[in-house]
């Protein structure tokens, strides 16, 4: 039972996501230090990476604060441009390109967040599908805004070559990005553990019945816009030493869908799903890339298309609920067990109970009362095993 | 002068588009981002029928057929299993079927963009400036079009059955409405009046490619959330409005390459001063 | 429960993509004939330049039985009708030489990868090309994409021939890369040179989010300040790039509008100048080529373009190509097209004179001799877009011919 008590004070679910990150990079790493890591690899592993820190930001907004947001990719972009446009300059005078990388993440993220700031002031006033909308456009003048300065090349885009981190003998960007999503993950998984997680769900869960709580609306609303384009920001930056050149036409609000779309797979408020969505949702582009050449290559976005709009459909249908109860591996293990019971055999009544809810009730209250004898037991314990497993199938 | 009528004139093409997204918006309460898409399915199916040497009048009744079921199949297959689900997962369906419309017309017309010359009546002069019969056509159509839609929704039964679930679905339905079917009605309302959008848009600009629908689809979003969603005239409003500030900016050199820029921050300063658009109608909250 | 249906789609859709990977790996397996393999290295003999030594097997190179072209270009999204035209006409070119026995018996192969016009996906995409035995790369269709892929091709050595990508960046970025097309400044100036010679009242409408119209019009507008001549400017954007009523009606009392654009924009300037009652002249660059199939009865001016590739060109190689091209794909090649088919060529034989005899040669070694060898001054190439000869920066150098329209 001490387990149990450990268990709960630290519940195995927060720490998926670190295990998650930590087996991709361990991965990487022990595939480089074999040799065997293509650098095509490596550069998947990169926009894994930075893919899971915009999808993870962008559930903070939309997942935890519950706001709509289709620019995303707008605050990706500032940081992408100052950001390098700043290591740039600092690559002269500083010799570490790491060095360099992290001091243009802060300031691209403090750019970004200070952009945060000013979309998020709108979000105080508006609601659902018109914020949405706000948050498109501002994406969509950032971007306009960024292809008319000269600064930044123009349409020929900022060349970014002499900042480029990785070489093909010494590919290490991925280790600073998975380290940086690390860091992330951390500073956001702590945040909604914290009292002030608890309040900003609490305003997407009823903002009226919040403020009446006497949480302070404005400030959190304001504060998870900063946050998220902070490390949107720092995505950007990332980005913007992964590849060159950078161009204005990637930030469009396209690319804000696809982050969105990360978020809507995994799963809203969840940042394991968003790791995972996000994963899932780079690798399928990179092999529709890879594997479509020539001619297939028209069939990228069909395919592309069908494969979304059949998860989704899949998640989220009615009408596909009983197939999935049906193909659940909960449900195949409880018919498993089931079938191993001889048809003669009358088992206890609880077997029965279990599917109405309401007998539920009354079996926990006889078995509280009449103290649990061994008849009672096996039943409880099994359905903790079930649950259990369930948890643990899921973060696979 | 010329510039207003031309922004008059790409302004009712917006309308018309935003007049679609709009009615959809406010009865199924999902942003259809499929919505530009129709009006690529629309122009295709007139390129089709013209270059089969079928006569213009039989390229219209065609393609607005195509589009209406289009729309139709389209909410039975992708969004209807739906219904009840996050308004997100909706909103992440329809840009699925954006991208599936989009490679489809690519893989069946290839992605070069194919001339489609629908004739534009020629002009005429009213002093020094020229003006487009078919632009004339085009806000004549619009304003015919609002007129009918607005007497449709506020006369008729199905017009009516369309505001009651549109205000409250669940009551609604308690009332005897079939939501469905009047949902159904809605996408193949909202499409033919896509498929009418293609016509004009091809008319001013003759030309069909598979990313033809993606701008104006966004335009008309903005149009009709500037308009206030899901009013009618608002949309109408927001479409010329946007039409006109566009031809504007793009007239002054010193800005007319942040037209984007000038457009989206018209829509952001409108929101801010009337958060529900020009004519929306604002909802108490309750708790 | 829910979560578990989650995972299963997940993992439905891994199995999904795993079944196009290997759909993708069947599928492969015909477009490579095997045939030619027995002997890579025999009859190296013949090749004029011996200087080279090609017995160096590369990591990735050492599988291949043909000798692998590698590119990426716009397969989907707005800018796909440029990068199918590059794969086609590319194509054509090595059906051509595989028929005709290829390098010493040695066939060819192209795999080109999309990058939907971005510089990441273009980088993702060399990185795949280079894994699956690209030895020699005709780098990719856009400036942007082109800069990315060949700053990517600088490290390997992989020799990049862009056939389209016309910004100075590209040539630029490695010293592998080489372009098969005009530099975008050399037609700016051109143009201003032509224009301001013959015409007084100049109008210019750009695309100022496109590298390539920027580029050009960039030069234009340096050489129009050095010759003391005023023009008047419009501009457009990616996301305004279909009604263009305000900038025919701004520039209709210009004798000609210069078009530093590709040639959907180009009809479609055309058709609004039309609906206009404008009579300008419409003068383009390379670009422009194709406009013809864009414009139709409705358009009366004239249209001239700065080209070195000509549709209706009487020369027999250009016929050839031409007819080729309509009879497998039923559709005229432009500028694009022309410019890959040739690019093809260029490499062929190149690879001929640097006598290359071993198909698992390592790409950094060719790519060393077939730069010594194009930047030579010997080497020069006749192809469907003229007679060409390079330095070692990667520029072409080609004669202009201006094709008229009616």
């Amino acid at each position: 039972m001490a387990k149990s008590k450990l268990l709960n004070k630290y519940k195995p679910k927060y720490y998926i996501c670190y295990a998650l990150v930590i087996v991709m990079l361990g991965v990487a790493m022990a595939l480089q230090s074999m040799g065997k890591l293509p650098t095509s690899m490596a550069n998947l592993f990169v926009q894994i990476a930075y893919s899971i820190i915009l999808a993870v930001s962008l559930n903070l907004v939309v997942g935890f604060l519950g706001e709509l947001s289709l620019g995303h990719a707008g605050f990706m972009c500032i940081g992408a441009y100052l950001g390098s446009f700043l290591a740039i300059q600092l690559s002269e005078k500083i010799e570490s390109k790491l060095i360099v990388l992290i001091i243009s993440m802060i300031f691209g993220g403090a750019v970004a967040a200070l952009f945060g700031f000013i979309v998020g002031l709108p979000a105080l006033r508006l609601k659902g599908d018109y914020l949405a909308i706000v948050t498109l456009a501002f994406g969509e003048i950032v971007r306009t805004v960024c292809k008319n300065l000269p600064a930044f090349g123009g349409a020929m885009g900022l060349t970014t070559r002499q900042i480029k981190y990785d070489t093909r003998k010494d590919t290490s960007l991925y280790i600073v990005a998975f380290i940086t999503a690390l860091v992330v993950l951390f500073l956001i998984q702590n945040l909604i553990r914290s009292k002030h997680g608890r309040a900003i769900t609490a305003i997407r869960d009823n903002e009226i019945a919040a403020k009446a709580m006497g949480i302070n609306v404005t400030f959190y609303k304001l504060f998870v816009f900063v946050i998220a384009a902070f490390f949107a920001g720092m995505a950007g930056v990332i980005y913007g030493h992964y590849t060159t050149p950078i161009l204005y036409s990637v930030f469009s609000y396209n690319y804000s869908i696809e982050i969105l779309v990360m978020v809507v797979l995994g799963g809203m408020a969840s940042i394991n799903g968003s790791i995972v969505a996000a994963t899932l949702i780079t690798f399928i582009n990179f092999m529709l890339q890879k594997n479509l050449s020539g001619d297939a290559a028209a069939f990228k976005n069909l395919i592309y298309a069908i494969i979304l709009i059949g998860m989704i459909l899949f998640n989220n249908a009615p009408i596909f609920a009983n197939l999935k109860n049906r193909i659940a591996p909960s449900s195949i293990m409880r018919r498993a067990r089931e079938k191993k019971a001889q048809p003669g055999d009358i088992t206890d009544d609880s077997a029965d109970w279990r599917v109405i809810p309401t007998k539920i009730k009354m079996d926990e209250i006889l078995s509280t009362d009449l103290q649990p004898n061994a008849a009672f037991e096996p039943d409880k314990a099994k359905s903790r095993v079930g649950k259990k497993k369930e948890g643990g199938e899921t973060d696979e | 002068m010329s510039i207003l009528i031309d922004g008059l004139s790409l302004g009712a093409i917006f309308a018309l588009i935003a007049l679609g997204y709009t009615m959809v918006y406010g009865i199924a309460k999902m942003l259809n981002f499929a919505h530009g898409d129709i009006i690529m399915v629309g122009a295709y199916a007139i390129f089709t029928t013209l270059s089969l040497n079928g006569h213009i009048a039989l390229a219209i009744v065609i393609s607005v057929v195509i589009c209406t079921v289009m729309g139709i199949v389209m909410e039975k297959l992708a969004y209807k299993p739906l219904r009840g689900a996050s308004p997100l997962a909706v909103l992440i369906t329809a840009i699925g079927v954006s991208y599936l419309l989009q490679s489809v017309a690519q893989i069946i017309y290839g992605s070069k963009a194919q001339s489609v010359s629908i004739g534009n009546f020629g002009t005429i002069d009213i002093g020094s400036v020229k003006i487009s019969i078919s632009s004339i056509i085009t806000l004549v159509v619009g304003a015919v079009i609002m007129t009918v839609l607005t007497l449709f929704v506020s006369k008729t039964n199905t017009g009516r059955a369309m505001q009651a679930v549109s205000e409250d679905r669940g009551a609604a339905q308690l009332m005897g409405i079939n939501v469905n079917k009047i949902i159904t009605v809605t996408f193949a309302i909202g499409s033919a009046l896509a498929a009418c959008a293609s016509i004009f848009y091809l008319m001013q600009i003759p030309s069909a490619e598979p990313t033809l629908g993606a701008m104006p689809g966004i335009k008309a979003f903005t149009a009709s959330v500037i308009g206030g969603i899901g009013s009618i005239p608002g949309a109408m409003i927001g479409g010329i409005l946007l039409g006109v500030v566009e031809k504007v900016c793009q007239s002054i050199p010193a800005i007319s390459s942040y037209t984007t820029a000038v457009e989206f921050a018209l829509l952001i300063i409108i929101l801010l001063v009337r958060p529900i658009g020009l004519l929306g109608k604002k909802r108490r909250e309750k708790v | 429960m829910k979560k578990f249906s989650k995972v299963l789609a997940l993992v439905l859709c891994f199995a999904v993509v795993a079944c196009f990977a290997s759909c993708g790996d069947n599928s492969k397996d015909p477009t490579n004939p095997a045939t030619p393999t027995e002997n890579g290295t025999a009859a190296g003999t013949e090749g004029t330049n011996t200087s080279f030594d090609f017995s160096k097997e590369g990591e990735y190179s050492k599988k291949n039985d043909t000798y692998v072209i590698g590119l990426t270009g716009p397969l989907t999204g707005s800018a796909s009708q440029y990068g199918i035209s590059v794969q086609r006409g590319a194509q054509i070119a090595v059906d051509e030489i595989n028929a005709a026995g290829g390098l010493n018996g040695v066939k060819f192969s192209l795999n080109m990868k999309d990058d939907k016009a971005t510089a990441a996906d273009a980088s993702t995409g060399y990185d795949a090309l280079y894994e699956e035995g690209m030895q020699v790369s005709l780098c990719s269709v856009t400036s942007g994409s082109a800069e990315s892929f060949a700053s990517r091709a600088d490290e390997d050595g992989v020799f990049s021939l862009t056939p389209s990508g016309s910004s100075d960046k590209v040539i630029n970025a490695s010293k592998y890369a080489f372009r098969v097309c005009f530099g975008d400044p050399d037609q700016g100036t051109l143009a201003a040179e032509e224009l301001a010679k013959n015409y007084n009242n100049i109008g210019v409408i750009y695309d100022n989010s496109d590298a390539y119209s920027q580029g050009i019009y960039e030069a234009f507008k340096a050489e129009m300040a050095k010759l003391g001549k005023s023009y008047k400017e419009q501009t457009f954007d990616a996301e305004n790039k279909r009604d263009f009523s305000t900038q025919a009606e701004a520039l209709k009392d210009c004798d000609v509008i210069f078009l530093p654009i590709y040639y959907t924009e180009a009809g479609l300037i055309a058709k609004a100048c039309a609906a206009k009652g404008c009579t300008a002249l419409l003068f383009g660059c390379d670009g422009l080529d194709g406009v013809k199939e864009q414009i139709d009865s409705t358009v009366t001016a004239k249209i001239k373009y700065i080209t070195p590739f000509d549709v209706n060109s009487t020369d027999t190689k250009v016929k050839t190509f031409v007819d080729e091209f309509k009879a497998k794909y039923s559709d005229t090649p432009d500028q694009f097209a022309a410019d890959a088919y040739d690019g093809v060529y260029i490499i062929f034989n190149a690879m001929k004179t640097a006598g290359v005899n071993n198909v698992k040669v390592d790409p950094a070694v060719l790519g060393d001799a077939l730069i010594s060898v194009v930047a030579s001054k010997d080497f020069s190439f006749t192809g469907v877009t003229g007679t060409m000869t390079w330095d070692a920066s990667g520029a072409c150098s080609k004669e202009p011919v201006i094709v008229e329209l009616n």
